[in-house]
């Protein structure tokens, strides 16, 4: 507990009533979170405030956050992603993340945390340790859907 | 109209594919030897038809489709209904004259179907057709061109995905009442009553937004449905026009809106029911909705929810889950707003919700891209 106390958190998760969930577990982890629902939030909010944690909802309905990810990368804030689906639900790429299984629950989720903190950085699968740069604006520049795993 | 037709061909001239055209230039030969590698190589099979529905002209396709061969069906000499069409799925003669595609002939160009066929070998196979008449110079018809498909494999994957859709309606509502029952197991004897009761409420109330939301596949759910759904004391009531007035246009919504609308209602119902407007006999609930253009093709619902003629309203000293979802959770989700009001005439409530585009993240992978 004492080593998420205080420490900044971006969830991100689309759902209403299991976002209320997510972020009570994190205040009672003793974070500070910042919610975003929806993927353009949540780029605005990883490019514009420092964090020290993600938590990364996979799918948000109409889009994937791996274009948040992709940043989180990139400014080396450790993260993880929280899905249904378990590791191999996944891209390629993203599968050296650890993936906190839903439903939620505190203790896997404060486990998690805590051992990012500690461990450092997820790795990109098959990457060189070095993330590489980030593409993200390229989705906003060209209109068309940028897709890291099928650059790399 | 069947008086003005001639027939396209005799049946002599019939005998060989456009063999009327061989009569003539060098240049009409080679005019049908492209057509005949063209009517050959496709994929699609077609049917050339007299004013007396007798086929004199199948393409490959077409010979494979239904197992028979030009020549044999030149040689019987009937209507390729009587060929092709003369039973119903149920073992029953299909005579002619009931048949649409007969009773179709088509004066319009393009009119399309669906029909069952009897192949050669007695097997029944499903058909998307395309009928066109021919018209002679003087716009007379005097035949048909009759493009047909085989389309089991289509019936066959719709049928996998009710089956599909179905198994998904049983799972989420078993998995509900799954968590309704550990719930209830969890928590007997260590929490009031009164509790279990609220939590009951809201799962009755996901589950309602769920059933409102199988009835469209889960593609979308109608805005009026959801709202009543909402509003109704149980799932098998109507809801009481005694207590609501419900005014505004239907629209169809995509799931997440729907689901979390519907929880937004079921606060605000509860709320009213406990302290508001529908704690009295007398108190009234106008929930009234407005859709209007935000940006190309997309719309901005605005519901307000008034209550009055209810004890009088002191602003909560502490918020629950009704308006943390509401206030909090709903304008984030969808990009709108939400504002409720302890006015002391009655609580009120603006929700302002951008309507997502219908659909989901891997849509286009799975069903294939839809034509533009």
């Amino acid at each position: 507990m004492t080593v998420l106390l205080g420490r900044r958190v971006l969830l991100v998760e689309d759902e209403s009533l299991v976002a209320m969930l997510a972020e009570d577990m994190l205040l009672d982890l003793g974070c500070e979170v910042a919610i975003a629902m929806r993927l353009n939030r949540a780029i605005d909010l990883v490019r514009s405030e420092a964090f020290d944690l993600a938590v990364l909802d996979v799918n948000l309905g109409d889009a994937h956050s791996y274009p948040v990810a992709d940043l989180l990368f990139e400014r080396g804030t450790p993260f993880l992603f929280a899905t249904g689906y378990g590791q191999q639900g996944l891209e390629g790429t993203y599968r050296g993340v650890p993936v906190l299984q839903k439903p939620y629950q505190a203790e896997p989720l404060e486990h998690l945390l805590a051992r990012l903190l500690t461990g450092g950085m997820p790795l990109r699968e098959g990457g060189t340790g070095l993330p590489p740069p980030c593409r993200c604006q390229d989705t906003q520049a060209g209109g068309n859907r940028f897709r890291a795993d099928q650059v790399l | 109209m069947p008086n003005s037709r001639q027939p396209l061909q005799s049946k002599a001239a019939a005998n060989t594919p456009l063999e009327s055209l061989r009569r003539g230039s060098g240049q009409l030969f080679e005019t049908e030897r492209r057509l005949n590698a063209v009517l050959n190589n496709a994929s699609v099979s077609i049917f050339l038809m007299d004013d007396r529905q007798h086929c004199i002209y199948m393409n490959r396709a077409a010979e494979t489709l239904t197992g028979w061969t030009l020549a044999e069906v030149l040689a019987r000499d009937c209507p390729l209904h009587d060929i092709v069409h003369h039973t119903y799925p149920d073992g029953r003669p299909f005579p002619l004259e009931e048949c649409a595609i007969d009773r179709a002939f088509p004066e319009n160009n393009q009119e399309r179907g669906e029909e069952v066929f009897v192949h050669r070998d007695g097997h029944f196979f499903p058909v998307g057709f395309t009928a066109s008449p021919i018209r002679d110079d003087a716009a007379n018809i005097i035949g048909t061109i009759i493009e047909v498909r085989d389309i089991s494999e289509e019936k066959a994957a719709a049928e996998r995905q009710r089956l599909l859709i179905n198994e998904l309606n049983h799972r989420v509502k078993n998995t509900l009442a799954t968590v309704q029952s550990i719930a209830a197991q969890t928590f007997r004897g260590q929490t009031e009553q009164a509790v279990r009761a609220v939590f009951d409420a809201r799962m009755a109330a996901l589950s309602n937004a769920h059933n409102v939301l199988v009835e469209d596949n889960w593609e979308s759910a109608s805005l009026f449905q959801v709202i009543e759904r909402a509003l109704a004391p149980h799932l098998l009531a109507e809801v009481d026009v005694n207590r609501f007035r419900l005014e505004g246009p239907d629209a169809r919504l995509h799931p997440k809106v729907a689901v979390t609308l519907a929880m937004a209602l079921h606060e605000l119902m509860t709320n009213a029911a406990k302290y508001g407007a529908l704690s009295v006999p007398e108190g009234q609930v106008a929930v009234t909705w407005s859709l209007h253009d935000v940006d190309e093709g997309r719309q901005q619902l605005d519901l307000s929810w008034e209550e009055r003629g209810g004890p009088a309203v002191a602003p909560p000293t502490r918020k629950g889950f009704g308006s943390r979802l509401i206030e909090r959770q709903l304008p984030m989700e969808f990009d709108g707003a939400a504002v409720i009001t302890y006015a002391p005439t009655g609580v009120t409530c603006r929700l302002e919700i951008p309507l997502t585009t219908l659909g989901w993240v891997g849509q286009e992978a799975v069903e294939g891209r839809r034509a533009p």
